[in-house]
């Protein structure tokens, strides 16, 4: 027994390492895939894939599909990753109401993800003016814009930080984008803020005072899209 | 991680599950650990064979009690392997018939039926009417051995278990567990006054006695085996344990280790006493009381009688708990009428099953002690019917294990090697049992062979009459819509 302990301690991490790979190869194979398929493509022994795939059924991360020889993510994946996001949702929510706190305009939060825009937190007390030409005409929104820009912008190059529209939706009004990047700098959100026209002749200036926000926002967005 | 947070993000759609179990209506999720691990330390009735298993063993060989208990322990330890390898991935009801049928198909889950239905009820029998002659004395007027006052105890009794059965799962597991406790203390306490009394001399005699022949080996440990029997009796609440794929395999594991335990402690306790106080053990059915009264303590003797008499209960309670479960399933497949496949809508209990199976269980003794037989010369055919009905379906079960295995993909050497083995010494087990059953008891052996004879007809029966209930054989209870990843959010469900 003496020399059976520390053998298992050492064995643990790797053992968990298995299991998420055996959960991540479910997710990618999708629905249905069997035992020996995962072993084969993960290039597990098999006794050790059967192993981990009970014990995963067991604690019903994985669940058996009514033939018995299929795996399937059970929901308790589900709560384990929603739980994560809910934590998430709560620190981007804490931040945009410091923001509404000290920029007296519409603050929002917007997905980019896949150069779509995606609302993902309206400023309560300055709803938005028009969201279907949000998604239709992207010229013509700062949010847009910034998605556009990232198109044309060549490798290399310095990453735009934000982009900016004066007139386009509602006359004297006006709005700057500051992008959110995850860690290898890709767009993942843009935080809008809607202004008067007068308000945005200084972009750069505005830019400087929400990029420590712009940053928090990145680290928590950047932890649940990973 | 990458694949795993784009499932959750948006969750696949998977074909083929649907919204609603084949066994929708019993409670589901409703029981922890403690309860179910209640469930086959009930139906073992750990209690009642530890007090009766080593005289039943010394009759039959001569001797080598602690030898014969220790290898049908490891016997024990096979069969609970090899029915892992389902319970880790089924939650059946049906239990050891839908594990067979799954593996060897329809006729040999009829004949598994059969056996388990057997085993159940003639165990549920057995301790109906061993309760009643127990309890008639501690009832005012009531003495044991009438065969009036008996019927009617078991009437009484099995009326009491229906009702207690009928309030749900997690009220008969309670029960069970408080009584089964209850009766463990009192025996515990009976046997370390027995030890206590017999003195520090002669301690290490029974570990030294000579082996038998193989023959009486074999039956010693068939004998021994039948003590056993029970433990697999949490596979039928696979539905309504929390967490059943990690529950159930546990519960099974600990009560084959506990009760073992149990047994091998009264069995050397028992020869120690019967040394030291020159009480016959071989074949002496009161060696026990006997015991009791010689550590010359009051009131040992009547806790002990009573320690039985609720262990007994408790493994009535258990016993009905399981075949009621075989029996909606038989009744949900419609092998048997659909009614008895119906469970109580607001209680989760399959009522249906339960008003079938009681009236038959209560009656049969019943009728028996009409037509002229003792309560007492009962007793031994009805526990030896159930013991084939235990050891046949055992042994089906492990011959399915290594089939079904390979039919799902996930047979490995282990889950061939150490099911075969199984197979191969329960085959050697079931034959030796039947050998002596047909020897010393005429009644069992008739029992066993119209029940097989019932059983083969039926099976005719259902395959002519009843091809789709055939079809439907083997149901249990699958994976829904709501296990799966996305339940919680209805429109990803759909995707």
């Amino acid at each position: 027994m003496t020399s059976g302990r520390p053998d298992l301690t050492g064995r643990q991490p790797q053992a968990i390492h298995s299991a998420f790979a055996v959960l991540e190869e479910v997710a990618r194979a999708g629905p249905g895939v069997s035992a020996r398929e995962i072993s084969a493509s993960l290039g597990m022994p098999r006794a050790t894939v059967y192993r981990l795939l009970n014990l995963l059924v067991e604690d019903e991360y994985l669940v058996r599909l009514p033939d018995l020889s299929g795996f399937a993510l059970g929901a308790k994946v589900g709560r384990l990753v929603g739980a994560h996001r809910q934590d998430a949702e709560r620190e981007t929510g804490a931040i945009l109401a410091d923001l509404r706190s000290r920029v007296r305009g519409g603050v929002h939060l917007a997905s980019l993800k896949g150069h779509r825009v995606v609302v993902l937190n309206v400023d309560p007390d300055f709803p938005l003016s028009d969201p279907d030409r949000l998604a239709s005409e992207p010229g013509c929104s700062a949010l847009g814009r910034l998605i556009l820009a990232e198109g044309e912008s060549r490798p290399g190059h310095q990453p735009i930080p934000y982009a900016v529209q004066v007139d386009q939706l509602v006359p004297g009004f006006g709005c700057l984008a500051a992008a959110v990047r995850d860690a290898d700098g890709t767009l993942v959100a843009g935080l809008a803020l809607a202004l008067p026209a007068g308000r945005l002749r200084d972009p750069s200036a505005l830019w400087a005072m929400v990029a420590g926000d712009v940053a928090r926002l990145a680290a928590v967005l950047g932890r649940v899209s990973g | 991680m990458r694949e795993l947070s784009r499932a959750v993000a948006a969750p696949p759609r998977v074909l083929g599950v649907s919204a609603i179990s084949p066994m929708a209506g019993l409670e589901r999720r409703a029981i922890g650990m403690v309860d179910v691990l209640a469930q086959s330390v009930g139906a073992t009735a750990p209690t009642a064979a530890a007090t009766t298993a080593p005289a039943l063993i010394a009759g039959q060989t001569g001797g080598s009690v602690l030898g014969c208990l220790v290898l049908a322990w490891v016997l024990a330890g096979l069969v609970n392997f090899t029915l892992g390898q389902f319970t880790r991935r089924m939650r059946a009801p049906g239990s050891l018939y839908t594990f067979t049928t799954r593996g060897l198909g329809t006729w040999a889950g009829f004949a598994s039926a059969a056996a388990q239905l057997a085993g159940y009820a003639f165990l549920c029998m057995y301790c109906l009417v061993v309760a009643a002659v127990a309890v008639l004395p501690l009832v005012p007027g009531g003495s044991s051995g009438g065969r009036v006052a008996t019927c009617l105890g078991v009437a009484v009794l099995g009326l009491a278990c229906f009702l207690v059965l009928r309030r749900g799962i997690r009220l008969s597991a309670r029960i069970t567990l408080i009584v089964e406790l209850v009766a463990v203390a009192g025996l515990l306490v009976a046997m370390s006054a027995v030890l206590a009394q017999a003195g520090w001399s002669g301690l290490a005699a029974p570990l030294a006695s000579a082996w038998p022949a193989p023959h009486t080996l074999v039956a010693g440990i068939a004998l021994g085996t039948t003590a056993f029997v029970g433990f697999e009796s949490a596979a039928a609440l696979g539905r309504e344990a929390r967490r059943p794929f990690r529950t159930i395999p546990r519960a099974m594991r600990w009560t084959v280790i506990g009760v073992g335990v149990a047994y091998v402690f009264s069995a050397y306790t028992q020869q120690i006493g019967a040394k030291a106080f020159d009480v016959p053990l071989g074949g002496n059915e009161l060696v026990v009381p006997q015991l009791a009264g010689h550590t010359g303590i009051p009131g040992v003797a009547y806790v002990l009688e009573a320690a039985l008499a609720t262990s007994f209960l408790a493994c009535a309670i258990a016993s009905f708990t399981a075949l009621s479960r075989v029996v909606f399933t038989l009744g949900r497949e419609g092998l048997l009428p659909r009614a008895v496949g119906s469970a109580d809508p607001l209680r989760g209990t399959p009522s249906g099953a339960l008003v079938a199976v009681v009236p038959g269980v209560v009656g049969l003794p019943i009728v028996m002690m009409a037509l002229g037989s003792s309560p007492a010369s009962l007793m031994l055919p009805l526990i030896s019917v159930s013991a084939v009905g235990f050891l046949g379906s055992y042994l089906l079960a492990a011959v399915a294990a290594p089939v079904f295995l390979h039919r799902i993909g996930e047979l490995s050497r282990r889950t061939l090697v150490i099911p075969t083995l199984t197979a191969l010494v329960l085959a050697a087990i079931v034959l030796t049992y039947i050998i002596v059953v047909a020897r010393d008891d005429r009644t069992a052996f008739v029992i066993v062979l119209l029940v097989a004879a019932a059983a083969t007809a039926a099976g005719f029966v259902a395959h002519r009459l009843r091809p789709h209930a055939i079809s439907e054989m083997g149901l249990f209870d699958e994976t829904t819509l709501g296990d799966l990843l996305g339940a919680a959010d209805p429109v990803a469900g759909v995707r």
